[in-house]
């Protein structure tokens, strides 16, 4: 039972980052209706800063076991990227789909120097602050209370993203957008502003869950564009712009690729791009696609 | 240059614009026949990859430029052409390069051919996704199944020999490489750019335009638009098999690093730093990608930086490309303008 | 050092050139890449290289030129370039970072002492990336920058595409630690111009060595390595010996995650399921201590043993909090805290600490090694040709040459090999650092756990003394 759980655990972990960025990819999809390969460079841009952020609030006096705080705010203050970004796509909003596609893998291309540039080469880490909150037994199985944690953080952000677009106003607007855009601009809505709030959003989601994954491992310039094509096969299987798909995609994605290599360690990615391909013949909108954002 | 550009219908409206444009591609040929006399071993080496990514790049863009449809996948094909050449020589003995390139032809299409008839389902962003992901299933391929296909490191490839009269010997790899080999690529590139020259001017050409432009018309006119589409995926799979055939003797091993997402980014990056309105764009953005990186990395490391600023630069203010600054005409076709609603587009 | 020189250097062309200049430039280079033909010696020396060794080459003033020794007469002017190609992004930087950093302190010495034969060395530094962009930045060393020599080469990936072309190049290659095995087997039998790493077994056989010496109530077995040749062939050559002398051992998982990988989380979890008295790990580069604190984190080493056979090389990286003790622990050929270390080897980790401030890793050796015999073999061959040998009078030179490294004396064997004293041990906490170092420090000479020279490794595995 133990391994069972073992197993279960460390893919729902794993889906639990990929959540984030996912639903960063789904909530730009879903309004700017643009494919943003970036997101996996700004979860890469999230990570380096966070180790950043831990290192610099530590040497400023930052009691250790509240180095999470770090981490968010980190992740957080990443935000100044989106608008930045944003305003260069806002150039080809009339153009064909394919040129923003391509905008987006500049931006790719850009960040991963640019995190170079400013951290180097070599890998970067947070040392053993992983290990500083123990562990905890869950059902004979041992789990890192970190995991616990960041899995938590992505349940409540999931829902925190849910009652927002579903509860409040803003939300309301960013669904009409995502709807149907003329009748929202009709309606009065100032599309410019919502584009950048939501971009926004895409943005911090991935950075977040950059900041969030790295005590665990280790900060590599590379790990941007090795995430994009999980994501990728995230949103795919969910439906594209779906918060929903998101969700039960990174669990698929996260679950299946532990249960393979705890089983059939050959077929780990192999499964998951078959299932991809399944999907977009089969049932190209996903499970959840056409639900709006 | 600027004659072949994609827009014109009119053969007439061709054939006036073709006369100083004869003049640099005449040019082109002479300085690719001199190279070798005057330009150091080095240079010529990167020329290979040239030729190479200019054979992909012709077959791309019929996809790309001529179709409308990009595939973010299209180096899972350059990859078949590579590993063919690699499985041929280490493992069939195969040592004709003739023989070769018509396996690596075949092969591409084999592969392309139920990919291809499952793609061209869909259009825009699908049509992409779908190809992405077809790149990746090789890739994690190429990766996992390490006793046939080396995994992370991947094969070498083998002695071969040209028309059956040239091959490396022992020592000389260089010297075949910029000599002999040199030549065969440029022809090879050559021989098929004027076989795709006859195709995006044959009636299926044309069809395929008409698809572009309108699908919806196109069919109504009795064009099977899906079955054109899955022609020009096999054909352009095909330009980019034998591609990658010629990229694999330069390397002299292949491996999984070909097929990856990025490449095929690369490879429209290209595409579109030439310009896809134009027939020779894709060959001049290969050019200077290659050289420009390369000139690049000896100064500083980071020529994505650059790299990416000039692809963002290209999109935002000359989304045709050099050609298109050549030429004057830096604005696009209407139908890479028009924006239609995002969903699942099935052909018809 | 050089990361941070080149890095400023690229801001300040950021700064020279705007968006407007960028575009500019990709016009540029078109033009200029056909004319840049001439091959007088003079052009790419002018050429600004990656990350040419600043230290290097500025230290060859002219008054130090004319002081050279006798010889000077029959030794060509300018400087002796040799080529680096080091890994510098992703997992593997750290290590390649290593050995550049080594390189460039032997240029720094050797310069300071005269130079080779009165010749100031310059190195021309290029990046080990994929097999196809490196064969490239290669064919670029030997053929725009004319270098003298190419040393470098980590991944075994890599250097098995790299070594068939630097065959046909006619210019030496020592490889720091690549090798041009395809699987256990070698695909280049006799080599010209190439100089390779000892085997990539010899870590998996000296861990083998030592498995029933500290392990011996082991029962099952399971192994982790990257999915390529070196991961691969590490834990077949560790299964072969196991299997003689422990014959009762059961061999339970294997797992081959790619390199580059960072998330090893799953395959804990497989590992746990599998549940192994020991587990054999043959990563060496930043993904060894990954998977080590995502070990600790669920306590994988609670009753479960752990080798690790190359982890050294990132051996800094292994913090006490989530490195236990009592794993085997290879550090390959060089153990900077060795008791017995020679005044040389105890000079550069000083001055490693005081520049980097951190304790260098094998690599270190490895690249010292390499230069320092490349330099010992134009001696040789020059006192014999009296005069600055050809490049093949060099590569003779250096078959069979010995020389002092930073670990000690080492070889390189007549038949391209280099030979050493690879070092392993059992981790323990008690040191001065925040990473773990091994006591008792065995030590292990590639007389002993290198294949000799002609010999198939595996029937030799069958025979070989345990």
């Amino acid at each position: 039972m133990s391994n069972v759980v073992d197993v279960l655990l460390s893919g729902v972990f794993a889906a639990s980052i990929l959540f984030l960025v996912a639903a960063g990819l789904q909530v730009v999809f879903g309004v700017l209706k643009i494919f943003n390969l970036a997101c996996g460079s700004f979860y890469a841009l999230g990570a380096y800063v966070g180790v950043s952020a831990v290192n610099w609030s530590l040497a400023a006096g930052l009691p250790r076991p509240l180095f999470v705080l770090a981490l968010v705010g980190g992740g957080l203050a990443l935000a100044f990227v989106g608008p930045i970004v944003e305003r260069l796509l806002r150039t080809v909003y009339d153009r064909d789909e394919a040129f923003q596609l391509l905008l987006t893998f500049a931006v790719v291309l850009m960040l991963e120097d640019v995190t170079q540039l400013v951290w180097g080469t070599a890998p970067y880490s947070t040392g053993a602050l992983y290990l500083s909150y123990g562990q905890a037994l869950i059902l004979g199985s041992t789990v890192p209370v970190y995991n616990l944690l960041v899995i938590g953080a992505s349940v409540l952000i999931a829902v925190g993203l849910g009652l927002v677009l579903t509860r409040t106003r803003w939300g309301r607007i960013v669904r009409a957008t995502a709807d149907n855009r003329e009748m929202a601009e009709a309606l009065g809505v100032n599309m410019r502003r919502v584009y950048v709030q939501v971009f926004t959003l895409g943005t911090v989601l991935g950075t977040l869950g950059g900041a969030l994954v790295i005590p665990s491992t280790t900060a590599i310039s590379e790990m941007g564009i090795e995430l994009i094509v999980q994501a990728f096969a995230v949103v795919v299987i969910g439906g594209l712009g779906s918060m929903r798909g998101a969700l039960v995609g990174a669990l698929i994605v996260g679950v299946l690729r532990a249960v393979a290599i705890a089983t059939r360690p050959e077929v780990e990615m192999l499964l998951i791009y078959l299932i991809v391909i399944g999907v977009l013949v089969v049932r190209p909108r996903g499970l959840f696609g056409g639900a709006a954002a | 240059m600027a004659g072949p550009a994609v827009a014109q219908t009119s053969p007439r409206a061709g054939a006036r614009a073709f006369a100083p444009g004869a003049w640099v591609l005449a040019l082109a040929v002479l300085a690719v026949l001199v190279a070798p006399l005057v330009v150091s071993p080095y240079y010529l080496t990167k020329m290979l990859p040239f030729f190479a990514y200019g054979v992909v790049l012709l077959g791309l863009n019929l996809l790309v430029g001529y179709t409308g449809l990009l595939s973010f996948g299209h180096a899972l094909f350059l990859g078949v052409g590579a590993y063919t050449v690699s499985v041929a020589t280490t493992r069939l003995e195969i040592r004709s390069f003739e023989v070769i390139l018509l396996l690596a032809a075949l092969t591409a299409a084999i592969v392309a051919a139920p990919i291809g008839a499952l793609c061209v389902r869909y259009v825009k962003i699908y049509f992409g996704m779908l190809t992405l992901a077809f790149g990746m299933l090789f890739y994690s391929f190429l990766i996992k199944f390490y006793a046939v296909t080396g995994g992370d490191q991947g094969l070498r490839v083998a002695q071969h020999s040209l028309l059956g009269l040239f091959e490396a010997r022992s020592g000389e790899r260089v010297r075949f490489l910029t000599g002999q080999f040199y030549y065969y690529a440029a022809a090879v590139l050559a021989i098929l750019a004027l076989v795709m020259w006859r195709i995006v001017r044959s009636p299926f050409g044309l069809c395929l335009r008409s698809i572009r432009d309108n699908p919806e018309k196109a069919e109504y006119l009795g064009v099977s638009v899906r079955r054109h589409r899955w022609y020009a995926f096999m054909l352009s799979a095909v330009y980019a098999g034998i591609g990658g055939a010629l990229l694999g003797p330069v390397t002299g091993q292949v491996d999984p690093t070909l097929v990856y997402w990025t490449h095929s980014g690369n490879l429209v990056f290209m595409v579109l730093l030439g310009g896809f309105t134009s027939f020779f764009g894709p060959l001049l953005g290969a050019f200077v990608f290659i050289f420009l990186q390369d000139q690049i990395m000896s100064v500083v490391p980071y020529w994505r930086l650059v790299f990416g600023a000039i692809l963002a630069a290209i999109v935002i203010f000359a989304p045709t490309g050099l050609m298109g600054l050549l030429s004057q005409r830096p604005t696009l076709p209407r139908w890479a303008v028009l924006r239609q609603a995002p969903g699942p587009e099935h052909a018809n | 050092m050089t990361a941070s020189t080149t890095r400023r250097r690229f801001l300040r062309l950021l700064g020279l050139g705007s968006g407007g200049a960028l575009l500019a430039a990709c016009a540029q280079p078109a033009p200029a890449a056909p004319t840049a033909a001439p091959k007088t010696e003079a052009k790419p020396a002018a050429q600004p290289t990656a990350a040419a060794a600043q230290p290097a080459a500025a230290a060859a003033t002219p008054a130090e030129a004319a002081k050279a020794p006798a010889q000077a007469a029959k030794v060509p002017a300018g400087p002796v370039k040799i080529g680096v190609l080091a890994a510098r992004a992703g997992v593997t930087a750290a290590v390649g970072q290593a050995g550049q950093r080594a390189t460039e302190w032997w240029a720094e010495r050797v310069n300071k002492e005269g130079g080779i034969l009165g010749r100031q060395v310059q190195l021309v530094i290029e990046e080990e990336s994929n097999p196809k962009d490196t064969v490239d930045r290669y064919r670029k060393l030997v053929l725009q920058d004319q270098v003298d020599v190419v040393v470098g080469g980590i991944s075994t990936g890599v250097t098995l595409a790299v070594g068939p072309v630097a065959e046909e190049m006619g210019t030496p290659l020592l490889m720091w630690d690549g090798t041009t095995q395809n699987g256990i087997e070698e695909t280049i039998e006799d080599p010209k111009w190439i100089f390779r790493s000892a085997d990539n077994e010899v870590e998996a056989i000296g861990a083998a060595l030592l498995t029933p010496k500290y392990f011996p109530n082991v029962k099952t077995v399971a192994g982790i390595g990257n999915d390529y040749s070196y991961g691969r062939d590490l834990w077949a050559t560790y299964q072969a010996i196991l299997k003689r002398s422990m014959p009762a051992v059961e061999f339970v998982l294997e797992l081959f995650p790619k390199l580059g990988d960072t998330d090893f989380t799953s395959q804990i979890a497989a590992i746990r399921q599998a549940g192994p008295d020991l587990m054999m790990c043959s990563f060496w580069s930043g993904d060894a201590p990954i998977i080590m604190k995502q070990a600790a984190a669920v306590n994988l080493f609670d009753g479960m043993k752990g080798v690790f056979t190359t982890a050294g090389g990132v051996h800094d990286a292994l913090k006490k909090e989530f490195t236990p003790e009592g794993l085997l622990l290879g550090y390959n050929s060089m153990y900077f805290d060795d008791p017995k270390a020679s005044p040389l080897l105890k000079q550069f980790v000083a001055d490693y600490r005081s520049k980097y401030n951190e304790y260098p890793a094998y690599e270190c050796d490895h690249a010292f090694f390499c230069a320092e015999a490349y330099k010992a073999g134009v001696e040789k061959a020059s006192r014999a040709a009296n005069e600055w040998p050809s490049k093949e009078q060099v590569v003779k030179g250096i078959e069979g040459i010995e020389v002092e490294s930073l670990s000690g004396r080492r070889m390189m064997r007549e038949d391209h090999v280099m030979m050493g004293t690879w070092f392993q041990g059992l981790t323990t906490h008690k040191n001065a650092y925040d990473f773990v170092t091994i006591d008792p420090v065995e030590s292990l000479p590639t007389t002993r756990i290198q294949k000799p020279a002609g010999a198939k490794l595996m029937d030799w595995i069958g025979t070989m003394p345990l």
